[in-house]
């Protein structure tokens, strides 16, 4: 009887650790993308992953910088876009050959909602860079 | 009778023998990874604010907040730069007809290396944002404390409502 009860005690224990443990986290890689040259002329494209293991964000925002962070003109297909929790997210991003050499940074900045009761305080940012 | 028992065992013996293996037979099955360079922004703890007195919200535990923690793992040292902001405006809140005074502070709360605890020492502020070099590999954390007062120094009440501030916390490649 008593065993029962412990390990009953024990399992909500571990639950609880493991719920209130879990990760929130944002990132994206590569580090140092690189452009690549399509069949199209003049346009570029690279490919960024995002993983998103935050619940309580699900839209993310792509943008692209110069060394002033001033944004840098890109297509892509959603500039803002849905990424449920624990999906993975593979981001075609195409720039024209007279801006590909300006592009310094490329960044994916959580979207936090404003009116909802949830409301995180924490907007992360992941920035990577042309070299 | 012996003799044939003897024999029997011999035969047996050797005939197991011949039937055993050559040799045992095993694999070795690999599990294969690679780790990419990475940065990685953790939410660890979600920032509360406390309403200590009615003009002000902080989230210094003392005062029923909750100091958010963030939490950064980088892969690969010298890749990447943390920019961690203390929130200079309300996200969402009731309509404000006076000014909010902000204050906050960003630090190195633990580390996973210790060579980690010098990026307090050797990080730069501009305004609400400190940056932090990350020179090494390994996860660091870091506390945002934030403070907002209401009335211009005249200590006004903060309306009633639900109030939202946003830390923001950068990963960017250097």
């Amino acid at each position: 009887m008593y065993r029962s009860i412990v390990l009953f005690v024990l399992l909500c224990g571990c639950s609880a650790l493991i719920l209130s443990k879990n990760a929130v986290a944002h990132d994206m890689t590569p580090t140092y993308p690189k452009w690549k040259i399509t069949q199209h002329d003049g346009i570029y494209k690279t490919t960024m992953e995002m993983f998103n293991s935050r619940t309580d964000v699900n839209w993310y925002e792509i943008g692209v910088f110069d060394d002033d962070w001033k944004p840098i003109r890109f297509v892509t297909s959603y500039r803002v876009f849905k990424l449920e929790y624990l999906g993975v997210a593979k981001i075609d991003v195409y720039i024209n050959a007279r801006d590909k050499d300006r592009a310094e940074y490329i960044c994916s900045k959580s979207k936090l909602k404003g009116g909802s009761n949830d409301k995180p305080m924490v907007e992360s940012r992941i920035c990577s860079r042309f070299k | 009778m012996n003799k044939f028992i003897t024999l029997g065992l011999i035969i047996g013996l050797s005939g197991c023998a011949l039937l055993m293996p050559k040799e045992v037979a095993a694999e070795n099955i690999d599990i294969t990874g690679t780790v990419q360079s990475r940065c990685t922004v953790n939410t660890d703890t979600p920032g509360v604010y406390g309403n200590p007195s009615a003009h002000q919200l902080t989230t210094l535990p003392a005062s029923a907040g909750q100091v958010p923690i963030v939490r950064i793992d980088v892969s690969l040292a010298n890749a990447y730069k943390a920019q961690i902001s203390y929130p200079t405006s309300f996200a969402s809140s009731p309509s404000l007809s006076d000014t909010v005074a902000w204050t906050g502070a960003v630090a190195v709360d633990q580390t996973s290396v210790s060579g980690m605890s010098a990026y307090q020492a050797a990080s730069t502020t501009t305004g609400a944002m400190r940056s932090y070099a990350l020179t090494l590999a390994g996860t660091t954390w870091f506390s945002v404390a934030s403070t907002a007062a209401y009335g211009g120094g005249q200590a006004k009440a903060f309306p009633g409502g639900v109030y939202t501030a946003h830390v923001v916390a950068e990963c960017i490649a250097q």
